[in-house]
C-alpha cells in the first residue's frame, strides 16, 4: 500500500473505483428486487386465465374436474388439505418442540447440552425427498398395519378416525411427516428464546420458593411468549410450503374427507403432481392459481412472524433479536 | 497496477472458472440429443430404443414419462422435440400445437392389475363390473357380481382398494374409454379423459406409481400398460370382450383388437380399438395405439424423420417381448407418409 | 417488565406435595419430548442407512440407469451424481458473487430506506415456497426453450441467495469500524478498503454461509422438478440440456414398484445424507473457528 499517497477527492481513480463498486453492488441489490418482483408478477400473470374464469370463488370451490368439456377447477379441496395437514402437524410438533427446548435449557445434564441441539438441528437438514422416501416405504406401512387400525377401533366413533387407509398413503402419514419436519424449527428457535430469559427473573422466582415447573410456567414461558408464537408461525409456514414429501405420502385424492386416514392433497402437492402434465391452458392457469394462493399464505406467515417478534420486543423494551430468527 | 488483494484474486479466479465452464459446456452440443416427454404407456418400448438408436445414428434419446397430458403440453410449448400420448389430440389441442402431426407408432394393451393373496392370475372381469368397482359401488372382493364371473374361485371378503393415475394420463384415457363404452352409467357420470373425477381410490403418478400402489396395497386394483404388469410380476384380469370371451392382454388379444380399425382417420391419424364389436372374438377390449406428436417444422427435422422411420420399422421388433404388437401394415403406410411431412 | 404468571398458590408451602408432583410430571414430559425428538431423528437416519448401506457399491457411482430392464441388470446413478455436481456448482457460482455484492451494498452504501426495502425483498425471496420458485423459473426460462441445467441452477440459486446474503451481512457487520476508519485514514479509497481490507476478514463467514446454503440446496427437489427433469441416462456435464440430479432421482425411484429401484433410492439417500451432514458439520466447525479467531484478533 502506498502510504505516501494522500487522499485527494479529485483523484479520478479514487472516485471511479467507488462509483464502480457502488454501481455494481447496487445493480446486484436491484437484481434481487427485480427477481422477487418477477416471481410475483409471473405467478399472477400465469394464473390470470383462471382468475378471469372463476374469480375469487376459486379459492373455496371444492371441485377439480379436468375432463374436457366438463372442466371445473377450484382450490377448496387443497386448501382444506393444507389447513388440516399443517395445523395438526403444528398441534403435534409445538408441544414436543417446546418440551425439547425446555429440556435442553432446564433439565439436561451438561454432557447433553451440546450434542442434543446439534442432533435436533440435523433433523432439519434431512432433505424432504428422503423423509418422503422413508414415509412411503417405512412409515406408511407401519401406520397402515398397526397405528391406524388401533386408532380406528379405539376412537372410530369420531369421524376423524375412519377406516384405516389401504396403502399407507393418507393425510395422517403426511401429518406425521410434516411434524418431523417442523419440529426442529420450532425447537431451535424456542431454545434460543429460553436461553435469553434473564437470569434474575428465573432466580427471583426460584427464590420465592416456586418449583422449577412453576418458574417455567410463570416466568420463562410468558417472557418468551411472542417469540414462541413467531416460531410456531414460521413452522406453520414451512409446513404449508412443503410439496415434495407430502406429494409422496398423501395419496392424491380430491374432495373433503373428514377421516385423517383417507387420502387428500395440499396446494403444494397438487402442483408437484399435476403441473408438468397440465393439458389445457385453463388447467395450467388453475394450478398456478393454487401457487398464488400458496404464495400469499407463505408471505402472510412470514410477515406475521416478523410483526409478532417486533411487537413482543417493543413490549419488553428490548431491541429486536433478529439473530434468533434470522 | 497495485497488487491485487486476496479477495479480488479469488473472485477473479472464480469468474474465469465460471466462464470457462460455461463456454466448455455450451460448446459440446453437437452430440444430437432428441428430447421427448409424455406417455408412461410407451416408455418401456422407448427405453429399449435408447441403446440401438445410439449405435445406429449416434442419437441420444432423452425421454421423461410424465404422462400423456404432459407430453402434449410439452411439445405444444416446444420444450421438447417430440411428445408421446396415448390419448389422441383434440381439435383444440391440434390448433394449440400449431402445425403438429400425430403418428401412431406403437400398439399395446392396458392390463387391469390386482393384488389379492391366495387367488390365481387371470381372474375373469367385465367392463360393467369394473366400472362399478371404480365408481365405489362394489367394495368387496366377494361381491356377487365378481363371484358370478369367477365361479369356482374362492374369493375372500377383502376390501377393494382402487388405484388410479393422479397425473394426466393416456392410460387413464384408454381405461375410461373402455369403461364408458361398457357402462352407460360410467359414461354419464365420469366420462372418458386423461383425468377424471374419481369418486374413490388413491392416485399415483405414472404407471410405475400405480404398479407400486397396487403391489403395496392388499386388495388393490389398478390399470397400467401390460409391460409394467410383466416387469413387476403383477396379476391381471382376463377381460370379457363383446363376443363374451375372456381375452388376455397378450399379442394375440392386441392383434385381435387392432383389426377393429385398420386405417387411421384421414385427417388426425387416430385409431379407436377400444371395446371392439362382437365379430372380433379374440380382441382384448382395453387395447390402444399410442402416438408420437411432432411439429412439422422443427430445427431437428432431419433427425426426427430418421428416428421416427427407424421407430416404426426396426423399432417395432423390440416390442413383442414387452407385449407391444408391431403396428399393422396399413397403419405403417400412413405413418411413413406422415413422417415425410416433417421438414 | 413482561407480565409473569406466578400466583400466590404457587409459593404457598401448604400446596408443596401437589406442586412437587406436578413438577415431576412436567419434568418427565420434557424428558419424553426430548427422547421422542431424538428418537425420530435416529429412526429416520437409521432406516435410511440400514437399507442404503447394503446397496452402496461402486456401480452406483460408475454405472448409468437402465430404464425398464426386464431382468436384473447392473445399473447405477452416475448421471444423477454428475448432474447434481453441475447444478449445485453452477448455482453456487451464480449466488456467491451476487450475494456478497448485495451484502456489501446493504452495509456500505445503502440508505436506511433502501436497506429495508432490499431486506424485505430478500425476506420475501426466502419465504417463497420452492415449488412456486419452480413455477416461476419454468415460466421464465423453460417455456419455448426447453429444460436445461441453467434453468435448474438458477432455481437453486434463487433459494441460496437469501442465505448467502444474510450470512455475509452478519459477518460484515462484525468487522470493527476502527478497521475501516484506519484504512480510510491512511488514504485507501473506500472501494479498496471494502474489497481488500474488510472482505478478507469476512471470508470465513462467507464460506460458512455458502457451505450451509449448499447443504440446504443439495437436497432440494421441487426447484428441479419442472426445470431439469426430462433427462437421459448418459452422464452429461453440459448444462445446456436438462441434467438428472440425486433428489429428483430419489423422488422418481421412490414411486417405483421395483424393490431394486428402492434399494438404489436408499443408497442415493444415504450418500445425500452423508454429504449434507458432513457439509453442515464442516460449516459448524468453520463457524466456531471463525468465532475463535475474531475473539482472539483484538
Amino acid at each position: 500500500m502506498q502510504a505516501a499517497e494522500s487522499p485527494r477527492l479529485s483523484d479520478r481513480r479514487f472516485r471511479a473505483g467507488d462509483a464502480a463498486l457502488q454501481l455494481v453492488a447496487g445493480a446486484a441489490a436491484l437484481a434481487a428486487c427485480v427477481v422477487v418482483g418477477l416471481i410475483v408478477w409471473k405467478v399472477i400473470a400465469g394464473s390470470l386465465p383462471s382468475i378471469r374464469a372463476y374469480g375469487v370463488h376459486f379459492v373455496w370451490r371444492v371441485a377439480w374436474n379436468p375432463v374436457l368439456g366438463h372442466e371445473v377447477y377450484g382450490a377448496g379441496s387443497f386448501l382444506f388439505g393444507t389447513a388440516v395437514t399443517s395445523l395438526v402437524a403444528l398441534l403435534l410438533a409445538a408441544p414436543l418442540a417446546i418440551g425439547v427446548a425446555l429440556f435442553l435449557t432446564e433439565l439436561a445434564p451438561r454432557f447433553l447440552r451440546g450434542p442434543v441441539p446439534a442432533l435436533v438441528e440435523t433433523l432439519a437438514a434431512i432433505p424432504s425427498v428422503v423423509i418422503g422416501l422413508w414415509g412411503i416405504l417405512v412409515l406408511g406401512p407401519v401406520l397402515r398395519d398397526h397405528v391406524e387400525p388401533a386408532l380406528h377401533s379405539a376412537l372410530g366413533f369420531i369421524p376423524l378416525f375412519g377406516p384405516a387407509s389401504s396403502s399407507g398413503s393418507s393425510v395422517f402419514t403426511a401429518i406425521v411427516v410434516l411434524t418431523i419436519m417442523i419440529l426442529p424449527i420450532v425447537s431451535s428457535i424456542s431454545r434460543e428464546l429460553f436461553l435469553g430469559v434473564p437470569r434474575e427473573l428465573r432466580e427471583g422466582a426460584l427464590a420465592l420458593g416456586t418449583t422449577r415447573w412453576e418458574m417455567v410456567r410463570g416466568v420463562v414461558l410468558p417472557y418468551a411468549r411472542s417469540g414462541i408464537a413467531a416460531a410456531m408461525i414460521l413452522g406453520l409456514g414451512r409446513a404449508i410450503g412443503e410439496a415434495i414429501a407430502v406429494s409422496q405420502v398423501i395419496g392424491s385424492v380430491v374432495g373433503i374427507h373428514w377421516s385423517l386416514f383417507s387420502g387428500g392433497d395440499t396446494l403444494g402437492s397438487k402442483i408437484a403432481e399435476s403441473y408438468q402434465g397440465g393439458t389445457t391452458k385453463l388447467q395450467v392457469a388453475s394450478l398456478i392459481y393454487l401457487g398464488l394462493i400458496l404464495l400469499v399464505f407463505s408471505l402472510l406467515m412470514n410477515v406475521a412472524a416478523q410483526w409478532i417478534v417486533r411487537r413482543g420486543a417493543r413490549r419488553q423494551g428490548v431491541g429486536t433479536n433478529r439473530g434468533a430468527l434470522g | 497496477m497495485p497488487k491485487l488483494g486476496t479477495v479480488m484474486r479469488t473472485t477473479l479466479v472464480a469468474a474465469i472458472a465460471a466462464l470457462a465452464t460455461a463456454t466448455a459446456a455450451t460448446a459440446r452440443t453437437h452430440d444430437t440429443t432428441l428430447t421427448g416427454a409424455g406417455s408412461t404407456f410407451v416408455a418401456p418400448l422407448l427405453a429399449q430404443w435408447i441403446q440401438p438408436l445410439g449405435s445406429a445414428y449416434g442419437y441420444s434419446l432423452q425421454y421423461s414419462a410424465i404422462g400423456s397430458g404432459g407430453g402434449i403440453a410439452a411439445v405444444t410449448g416446444r420444450t421438447v422435440d417430440f411428445g408421446a400420448s396415448d390419448a389422441p389430440l383434440t381439435p383444440d389441442q391440434f390448433a394449440a400445437c400449431k402445425g403438429c402431426v400425430q403418428i401412431p407408432w406403437a400398439l399395446s394393451a392396458t392390463a387391469i392389475i390386482y393384488n389379492l393373496d391366495g387367488v390365481k392370475n387371470l381372474l375373469h372381469m367385465n367392463g360393467a363390473t369394473l366400472a362399478k368397482i371404480f365408481a365405489g359401488q362394489i367394495t368387496k372382493w366377494n361381491d356377487p357380481a365378481i363371484k358370478k364371473l369367477n365361479k369356482g374361485v374362492d374369493l375372500p371378503g377383502q376390501q377393494i382398494a382402487t388405484v388410479h393415475r393422479s397425473d394426466n394420463s393416456g392410460t387413464t384415457y384408454n381405461f375410461t374409454d373402455f369403461l364408458s363404452s361398457a357402462s352407460p352409467a360410467w359414461k354419464s357420470k365420469y366420462g372418458k379423459g386423461v383425468s377424471v373425477n374419481w369418486p374413490v381410490g388413491t392416485g399415483q403418478r405414472g404407471s410405475s406409481g400405480v404398479a407400486a400402489g397396487v403391489s403395496q396395497t392388499p386388495g388393490g386394483i389398478g390399470y397400467v400398460d401390460v409391460a409394467y404388469a410383466l416387469k413387476n410380476h403383477l396379476k391381471y384380469f382376463a377381460m370379457q370382450n363383446r363376443s363374451g370371451k375372456f381375452a388376455t392382454p397378450g399379442l394375440k388379444g392386441i392383434l385381435g383388437a387392432a383389426a377393429a380399425q385398420v386405417k387411421p382417420d384421414p385427417t388426425t391419424n387416430e385409431l379407436s380399438i377400444v371395446d371392439p364389436p362382437t365379430k372380433f372374438k379374440l380382441a382384448y377390449p382395453v387395447s390402444t395405439f399410442t402416438y408420437v406428436i411432432v411439429p412439422t417444422s422443427s430445427p431437428k427435422a432431419a433427425e426426427l424423420r430418421k428416428f421416427l422411420f427407424w421407430a416404426v420399422t426396426r423399432g417395432q421388433s423390440y416390442g413383442p417381448k414387452l407385449l407391444f404388437q408391431p403396428i399393422p401394415k396399413s397403419v405403417l403406410v400412413v405413418a411413413e407418409k406422415t413422417i415425410a411431412k416433417i421438414k | 417488565m413482561s407480565s409473569h404468571g406466578i400466583t400466590r398458590a404457587d409459593v404457598q408451602a401448604v400446596n408443596l406435595p401437589r406442586r412437587r408432583i406436578v413438577n415431576s410430571a412436567m419434568e418427565l414430559l420434557a424428558w419424553l419430548a426430548a427422547a421422542i425428538a431424538v428418537a425420530a431423528l435416529f429412526v429416520v437416519v437409521w432406516s435410511v442407512v440400514k437399507r442404503g448401506a447394503p446397496a452402496l457399491n461402486l456401480d452406483l457411482l460408475t454405472k448409468t440407469p437402465v430404464q425398464f430392464a426386464l431382468g436384473p441388470v447392473k445399473q447405477g446413478l452416475a448421471n444423477a451424481f454428475a448432474g447434481s455436481l453441475v447444478l449445485v456448482g453452477l448455482a453456487t457460482l451464480m449466488t456467491v458473487p451476487v450475494g456478497i455484492l448485495i451484502a456489501v451494498y446493504l452495509t456500505e452504501y445503502a440508505a436506511p430506506s433502501v436497506r429495508s426495502a432490499v431486506s424485505l425483498a430478500l425476506d420475501i425471496l426466502n419465504g417463497v415456497p420452492a415449488i412456486v420458485i419452480a413455477i416461476f423459473v419454468y415460466g421464465l426460462f423453460v417455456v419455448g426453450r426447453g429444460q436445461s441445467g441453467w434453468a435448474g441452477s438458477f432455481a437453486l440459486a434463487c433459494l441460496m441467495l437469501p442465505l448467502v446474503t444474510r450470512s455475509t451481512m452478519e459477518v460484515l457487520l462484525l468487522v470493527p469500524g476502527s478497521l475501516r476508519e484506519a484504512s480510510l485514514g491512511l488514504g485507501v479509497p473506500r472501494w479498496r478498503t471494502t474489497l481488500s481490507i474488510v472482505l478478507p476478514q469476512t471470508l470465513g463467514g462467507i464460506v460458512t454461509g455458502t457451505v450451509l446454503a449448499v447443504a440446504r440446496v443439495a437436497g432440494e427437489t421441487a426447484p428441479l422438478l419442472f426445470t431439469s427433469s426430462i433427462v437421459g441416462t448418459r452422464v452429461s456435464w453440459s448444462p445446456s440440456h436438462a441434467l438428472q440430479s440425486i433428489p429428483v432421482a430419489i423422488y422418481e425411484l421412490s414411486e417405483s414398484p421395483d424393490p431394486a429401484d428402492h434399494a438404489r433410492a436408499w443408497a442415493a439417500a444415504t450418500v445425500l445424507l452423508a454429504f449434507i451432514l458432513c457439509t453442515s458439520l464442516a460449516a459448524r466447525w468453520l463457524a466456531s473457528r471463525g468465532r475463535r479467531r475474531l475473539s482472539t484478533s483484538r
